[in-house]
């Protein structure tokens, strides 16, 4: 099965290889081919959130060319794949585009999703050894409707020891660019989730989304606490 | 009785009309068949016995005191009902089934043992509420039951007035079993067609499930604040 | 009162609620109790989605066809001797409803708990021709009498007080002089208030909706409230949002079922009130004299917009009670009567963008509202939508902000650009996080890294490695 993957911008920018390089091993070991688009950015919903829609209709044209010819397209970020699923109501008024970002949504999937869903695998043979709590990104439990995949795979993964998070449907308060406009609010909304993580004594949180894993594991970096974040794909990606 | 009137209406309707991008609606709009109808899902083939057994659970939860008694033991289980109240006064509806169900002259026997009890009169007018303003127990009749709830449905009319409910400081509702359906939906389509046969619907309908409460201050329930502070109900297995 | 309750400055009224520690604890623990009884009774039912796909379907087909039950309800209204006056905006209904008090002579007024009230500032109206208005809701009187202080939540209307703070207004404005215990507190607004419903010429009530097939109007209440109101004094005037109707009583069952769940998590209210123009012959009790007040007020241009689902709104506050944002800002935060999602998506439709052009972007579209919501309004959606005319249309983003997206988007649509700023991103960030990431940087990184350090971008990207497996080199 042939799998384009979409990096995402935060992966690929901002990050080092780990989410990305895990995601291609993981679905490798899974006997899936790894397709990567080079011309590949970002989903544009930094300037959809913003209000900035003429804008993100030119990005969003890039992404439906760059991945026009996938089978599937498989990210390891709710968010990201959410925003994709968002390109046809950006071209309601478009005969041309709407239907191929209509083709787009419907073969984007989220890395879990995939494993779970599409190839029907829950335990892909992991194995980590830690004492773990997960956080429920938003836009991917509601947006993307994704509330299982991620809880299926992680409870087949030898090593974990798994504590639940409280509160674990509350928003991180990254947002977007709601953490940087929105400043004193998002600066509560993550320190009660980091509040929650410590709660748990885990010294790993677990997340399918690098941006709310950045914003939690900035403020984390910030406290000088010692709770690490990763990304799901790495744990999925760990072998003894 | 006089038509009331009506002001202002057609520029009003004519803007939504025309903000809907259409001219105004003048044939009838029929209802939809929804696509769903979960209520019908509640209790669903319940027998009257396993409802009556759902009404007593609920009634528990929203602090309505709930006695169930026979037809024979009435008498006996109304007098100490009242006691419990603390007797003192009563006003009761002016309503057929007090005498149906034996309940009027179970009233008199109260009075002679030294209670003030009214019933409400239409031609004494204000002094009603006067009355009921001062008494201690307001007696009605649960027209409709809702066992989902714990609700007694009452339907207003010159004997049934809406103060006998309202201003006692305390409430006692006689509810007859074969009054007891599963949930709003069922008395909602009786005063459907109530409306659609009858042409007036009844000015006052009460759909009451227990004491009157609230929650404004910090969240914390209290019981009885402008209604009565406490409810009874005794269910009369009449089948 | 009107919409606007503040002329502070959005992000200074953040400041205060975000610094009131008592407020938020309330808060937080009032959406933590709302929310779990309203899971409790929602779950119970097993079917909750089956519940609100029908709710969403009986609310669009109202809203299309509004002006078709409004006609029918006003004709059931008169046809039994009620009046309906048709509203088209605050001040018109204020003429009405003072013209009407002013014919009937009346001085006391007593009032049940009504949102729409508030919004057209009918109290101001009436008080300005001398009347004494009373509000009876425990919560609104307890507001009123602390010299009007705003309410902070639509159904819970005092919730960012405290018992303290209540005994010390009772004290101060009614010589009370009991203890604080919440049951003590209520018996005496009970007496208090007792002897306003009974000299009220006059009872003002909201409306929870209007019946169309029979001119009722309902009313859903834990107090008992709204019941004296419409009980003893001989008129009653009903004002209602002109949105707030249903066809037949069967889809009130269904609305107020949902209302009652989602609001407070019980399965009725204490009371649900059908109340059906006056009083009949023989009857003692009830108004002679009936109005309802239907109000536009700025509702009829959300119709056939966008933001038509906003109008199928039945103010039961589910998505204020889950809402992070709210929690931590409190609901005075909003500046409008409408706190949360729900305000923020309606505030702005209702009193245009200038003074409210913050609250679309006060939200993580995290869309925990929009899960709540019984009747499916997707107001994480909307709140977008309201971004994209406030850049779009109104022209209201920063020069700096307008620029910044015009490059984003002209980097994330060029993949050279694109590969040429990844590549450049690790050194960038390194340079201005520093070496423990906690660099300041500028700008929106500034903002960022005011509270949190940025990842460390340490080895070698994504693209790197792979293009080496693709040559066949080893990591």
């Amino acid at each position: 099965m042939k799998v384009s993957l979409f990096l995402t911008c935060l992966a690929d920018a901002a990050y080092p290889a780990d989410v990305g390089r895990s995601t291609v091993e993981v679905l490798e070991r899974l006997g899936c081919e790894i397709d990567f688009p080079k011309n590949q950015t970002c989903c544009g919903q930094p300037a959809y959130n913003s209000g900035f829609h003429r804008e993100t209709r030119d990005v969003a044209k890039h992404m439906i060319r760059t991945f026009e010819h996938a089978d599937y397209i498989v990210s390891p970020s709710g968010s990201c794949v959410a925003m994709l699923k968002e390109y046809p109501h950006l071209f309601e008024d478009d005969p041309e585009w709407i239907g191929r970002a209509k083709k787009l949504a419907d073969k984007s999937y989220e890395l879990t999703q995939f494993i779970v869903n599409v190839l029907e695998v829950e335990d892909v043979g992991a194995e980590f050894e830690g004492k773990v709590t997960y956080h429920t990104s938003c836009h991917m439990t509601r947006l993307l409707g994704e509330r299982e995949a991620p809880m299926k795979l992680l409870k087949n993964v030898k090593g974990l020891n798994f504590t639940e998070l409280p509160n674990k449907q509350q928003c991180c308060g990254f947002g977007g660019t709601f953490s940087v406009k929105m400043l004193p609010i998002s600066e509560q909304m993550v320190d009660e989730k980091v509040q929650h993580i410590e709660e748990t004594n885990a010294d790993i949180l677990i997340g399918a989304d690098l941006g709310c894993l950045m914003n939690i594991g900035g403020r984390i970096d910030r406290q000088g606490k010692s709770v690490k974040v990763m990304h799901i794909a790495e744990i999925l990606n760990s072998q003894k | 009785m006089a038509t009331g009137t009506i002001q202002n209406q057609d520029k009003f309707l004519d803007k939504i009309a025309n903000q809907l991008g259409r001219k105004r609606q003048t044939k009838e709009v029929e209802l939809p068949a929804w696509k769903k109808a979960p209520q019908y899902d509640v209790f669903k083939g319940l027998s009257m016995d396993e409802l009556l057994a759902q009404f007593v659970i609920q009634c528990e939860k929203i602090h309505a005191n709930v006695v169930v008694t026979k037809m024979n033991e009435l008498e006996e289980i109304f007098h100490e009902v009242i006691q419990k109240l603390g007797g003192e006064s009563i006003v009761y509806w002016n309503d057929s089934r007090f005498e149906t169900y034996g309940l009027t002259a179970a009233l008199t026997q109260e009075k002679e043992e030294g209670i003030s009890v009214h019933e409400w009169k239409s031609d004494l007018g204000k002094k009603n509420i006067e009355i009921a303003e001062r008494a201690n127990i307001g007696i009605t009749f649960s027209d409709i039951t809702l066992a989902e709830s714990g609700t007694v449905v009452l339907l207003s009319d010159s004997g049934k007035a809406r103060s006998v409910s309202l201003l006692p400081q305390k409430h006692l509702a006689i509810i007859p079993k074969s009054t007891i359906v599963p949930r709003m939906t069922q008395a909602s389509e009786k005063i459907h067609e109530i409306s659609k046969n009858e042409g007036r619907t009844p000015s006052c309908i009460n759909f009451i499930s227990g004491p009157s409460n609230s929650a404004d201050i910090e969240l914390r329930l209290v019981v009885g604040v402008h209604g009565p502070v406490e409810v009874t109900y005794i269910v009369i297995d009449d089948m | 009162m009107g919409v606007k309750i503040s002329n502070e400055k959005f992000f200074d009224r953040v400041d205060k609620g975000i610094k009131d520690t008592f407020m938020r604890k309330a808060v937080s623990e009032a959406q933590s109790r709302l929310e779990g009884r309203k899971i409790e009774v929602t779950e119970e039912l097993g079917n909750w989605e089956d519940w609100r796909d029908l709710s969403e379907e009986i609310r669009q087909h109202t809203l299309e066809n509004l002006d078709y039950y409004l006609e029918q309800f006003a004709r059931n209204v008169a046809k039994q001797g009620g009046h309906v006056f048709f509203a088209g905006n605050a001040e018109e209904a204020n003429d009405y409803i003072t013209s009407v008090v002013k014919k009937k002579n009346a001085k006391n007024i007593v009032k049940s708990k009504s949102m729409v009230t508030e919004e057209i500032g009918m109290n101001e109206a009436l008080e300005e021709i001398g009347c004494n208005v009373v509000e009876s809701d425990l919560g609104e009187w307890i507001l009123q009498l602390d010299d009007h202080d705003p309410p902070s939540h639509i159904v819970v209307p005092a919730l960012h007080k405290n018992k303290e703070q209540i005994r010390e207004t009772f004290n101060k404005k009614r010589q009370y002089d009991k203890t604080s215990d919440p049951d003590e507190l209520a018996k005496f607004a009970r007496q208090e208030l007792r002897k306003d419903f009974l000299a009220a010429e006059v009872g003002i009530t909201g409306c929870n909706f209007a019946v169309a097939e029979s001119g009722s109007v309902s009313l859903v209440t834990n107090e008992g409230n709204a019941r004296l109101a419409t009980t003893l004094p001989e008129t009653q005037i009903t004002v209602m949002g002109m949105e707030r109707i249903v066809p037949t009583w069967k889809e009130l069952d269904i609305l107020v079922t949902m209302l009652c769940r989602s609001a407070v998590g019980q399965k009725l209210t204490s009371y649900i009130t059908g109340l059906t123009a006056t009083k009949e012959q023989g009857d003692v009790d009830g108004p002679e004299e009936f109005h309802v007040v239907i109000v536009d007020n700025g509702r009829s241009k959300i119709l056939g917009t966008k933001f038509q689902s906003a109008l199928q709104c039945i103010r039961c506050a589910a998505c204020i009670n889950v809402c992070p944002v709210y929690r931590h800002v409190g609901g005075h935060s909003y500046g409008s009567i409408y706190p949360g999602p729900i305000g923020a998506v309606l505030t702005p439709l209702l009193e245009g963008y200038e003074d409210y052009k913050e609250l679309p972007f006060a939200s993580s579209l995290c869309a925990a509202c929009t899960d709540a919501c019984p009747v499916k309004i997707p107001l994480h959606e909307q709140l977008v939508e309201h971004r994209r005319i406030i850049v779009e249309q109104e022209g209201k983003s920063s020069f700096g902000e307008k620029l910044a997206m015009k490059g984003y988007a002209f980097g994330a649509s060029t993949p050279s650009l694109y590969q040429m700023g990844i590549k450049g991103a690790p050194t960038f960030i390194n340079t201005i996080a520093g070496k423990d990431g906690d660099g300041k940087g500028a700008g929106p990184i500034k903002l960022w890294t005011d509270i949190r350090n940025l990842p460390k971008s340490t080895g070698q990207s994504f693209r790197k490695w792979y293009n080496n497996r693709e040559k066949g080199g080893n990591d």
